[in-house]
């Protein structure tokens, strides 16, 4: 095989690199709807669906995976984040409040997603009827 | 395989396994799952080009499996997905760059690592939207990549001729 010019890796590097920063920078600034429905996923399963637009009041809620981590889990009018984590690396605590369809707050010891979505985009599966 | 070689293979998994645990100490540096300097990854791409395929699995394995023994095995699959994802990118790079393009290696081993990554998060936690920190993960992954891949460089050129295996 023949070897490729720097100028050829410095261009295919710089399109995937400015692809996903426009990704990153769409997804980071797009406007929240209202009417947004956390839903938490613990182990691949929902466990739980929070009316964000319907909490008045802050309340806790822990969430203890499989793998024996817990989680507590915060939701506030229209916004939820992960208060407490037993797991090693706290990067659920640090995401911080999420209020829109953005990035889903994870933790990956545990297993925990929590994602915030449009109440119509709640997926097909997951809904009652 | 002579001693010498097992001897210099165990040694640079040592070294990544260190820089592993260091690593792991350091606080998040972005609340986003997965995003780390990966400075590990510097031993396996010079392994991979100075010691070629089959030795440079081996220290990525054992770098993996000893990784999670000692710092806890919540990431282990995460860690295993990545590594193998980037090691599959790495093989036909190696015919394809040359030694002064080791940053090269570098970057796209990062891409590798943070979809095989995501990939496994996304099996783990059936939860395609997770797809989304991809978009977080590339550019600062492109960045961190290139730069490991160049100290590898670096080590590379610095230890060339020097080693008698």
């Amino acid at each position: 095989m023949k070897t490729k010019s720097n100028r050829f890796w410095l261009i295919l590097l710089g399109v995937v690199l400015a692809v996903s920063a426009a990704a990153a920078i769409y997804l980071l600034t797009r406007p929240s709807a209202p009417g947004d429905t956390a839903l938490v996923y613990l182990d691949g399963k929902q466990v739980d669906r929070v009316d964000l637009s319907k909490v008045t009041e802050n309340y806790t809620k822990e969430f203890t995976g499989q793998s024996g981590l817990t989680n507590t889990v915060e939701f506030g009018p229209g916004m939820v984040r992960v208060a407490e984590a037993t797991c090693p690396d706290q990067v659920c605590v640090y995401q911080g409040w999420v209020e829109a369809d953005g990035f889903p707050i994870a933790c990956l010891p545990n297993t925990l997603i929590i994602q915030v979505v449009a109440a119509e985009d709640v997926p097909l599966l997951d809904r009652e009827f | 395989m002579n001693t010498k070689r097992l001897t210099f293979c165990a040694l640079l998994t040592a070294i990544a396994l260190t820089i592993f645990m260091v690593e792991a100490q350091i606080p998040p540096l972005a609340p986003v799952p997965g995003m780390k300097l990966g400075l590990a990854n510097i031993v396996t791409v010079y392994a991979m080009f100075a010691l070629g395929p089959a030795d440079a699995l081996m220290i990525l394995l054992c770098r993996v499996f000893l990784g999670a023994l000692f710092a806890g095995g919540s990431t282990f699959f995460y860690s295993l997905a990545g590594g193998l994802c980037c090691y599959l990118v790495m093989l036909p790079l190696r015919k394809l760059l040359t030694v002064k393009q080791l940053w090269v290696c570098g970057a796209l081993s990062s891409i590798a690592h943070n979809v095989g990554q995501v990939g496994m998060a996304i099996l783990i936690a059936r939860t395609p939207a997770l797809i989304t920190y991809l978009a977080l993960l590339l550019p600062v992954g492109i960045l961190t990549g290139a730069f490991t891949g160049l100290a590898a460089q670096f080590l590379l050129s610095r230890l060339d001729g020097k080693l008698k295996l």
